[in-house]
């Protein structure tokens, strides 16, 4: 889903700047206690090893079904682990290095930061925190209450993310937006099948062996 | 020596996870489980554009390290670029942070 340059529009490529920037200092205020802890600095290995695998994740592609492929996105992943707000600046940071290998356009790092990083980031944690909410009614273990709602709310973030990427695609008048939005959900719905397995995978993993390093665990308010 | 003692246990998980991702590439790429297909956006701009259109888009500018042909070894730097950065950005977040609170 990394937009190249030259896609976009100047106006829509200026906007979603302006928003992700927007998004990004607040993100910094509001990022939470988690950095002014007095062992904070502890944490700051992990972020880069986090760093590590959505960069390697998204830089490997899964075959999907219809001679297309597939990456992970990661934005609810890191959301989930470090916080809403401080996924939107991973996820910055990293397209900011993928474009350095042509990975994503530089000028189009607006615009890819909001569909990864506050539409994979932002949106899929609230909508984590949603189905986490819900599945609080059944008795599953904790543990696979947040998997499972990691799977469904990543998924739906994936494919939220594909159908403003279609708008932009749209807006701009690179394809008329009645075929780019169908087509880009439409792949999605298939791709968005291999973030949901990865992420739910690596949340639940963490949970069995580090469950501290979930950081929003009293924000999803699992019980 | 202090620093490396306080730290010994974020340094292992470091080096073991990237030992892991660098395995995971290798074995991906060796064994062909990884796509060289489109994405589901290039897909798109392929199936109403055409591949030479899309190859053929304007941009300001070359990225840097784009002469890096080889897959593996983009994948390397990559991940090095990766830990460097987000490692430094973040250590540079806490100490505003906490000088803000001192």
């Amino acid at each position: 889903m990394h937009i190249p340059d030259g896609l976009l529009d100047p106006i829509t490529t200026i906007v979603l700047w302006i928003v992700t920037i927007t998004i990004m200092v607040l993100g910094y205020f509001r990022m939470g206690k988690m950095f002014e802890k007095e062992d904070s600095e502890k944490m700051i290995p992990y972020i880069g090893v986090l760093a590590a695998i959505i960069f390697a994740f998204q830089f490997v592609n899964y075959p999907v079904p219809g001679g297309t492929s597939g990456h992970l996105v990661g934005g609810t992943l890191v959301a989930i682990i470090l916080g809403p707000w401080a996924s939107v600046i991973v996820l910055f940071l990293i397209l900011v290095i993928q474009s350095l290998f042509g990975d994503g356009g530089i000028t189009a790092l607006g615009a890819n930061a909001f569909n990864m990083g506050i539409i994979g980031g932002i949106v899929g944690f609230y909508l984590v925190m949603l189905f986490v909410k819900i599945l609080n009614n059944t008795s599953l273990k904790k543990e696979l209450k947040v998997t499972i709602a990691t799977a469904i709310g990543s998924y739906i973030a994936i494919v939220l993310a594909s159908f403003i990427c279609g708008i932009e695609i749209g807006i701009s008048g690179t394809i008329p937006i009645e075929i780019a939005v169908p087509a880009m959900v439409f792949w999605h719905i298939l791709i968005g099948i291999g973030e949901a397995i990865i992420s739910a995978l690596i949340v639940f993993y963490i949970y069995k062996t580090k469950p501290d390093f979930i950081t929003t665990e009293s924000i999803l308010k699992v019980k | 020596m202090g620093a490396i003692k306080k730290y010994k246990w974020p340094l292992i998980t470091i080096l073991t996870i990237f030992a892991a991702l660098m395995f995971v590439i290798a074995v991906g790429f060796t064994i062909g489980f990884l796509s060289d297909n489109p994405d589901g956006l290039e897909r798109v701009l392929i199936d109403y554009n055409g591949e030479e259109w899309l190859e053929n888009l304007f941009s300001p500018w070359i990225p840097f390290l784009s002469w890096i042909t080889n897959e593996y070894v983009a994948g390397i730097i990559g991940i090095v670029l990766s830990i460097s950065v987000l490692t430094g950005t973040f250590y540079l977040i806490t100490r505003l942070k906490k000088r803000k609170l001192s």
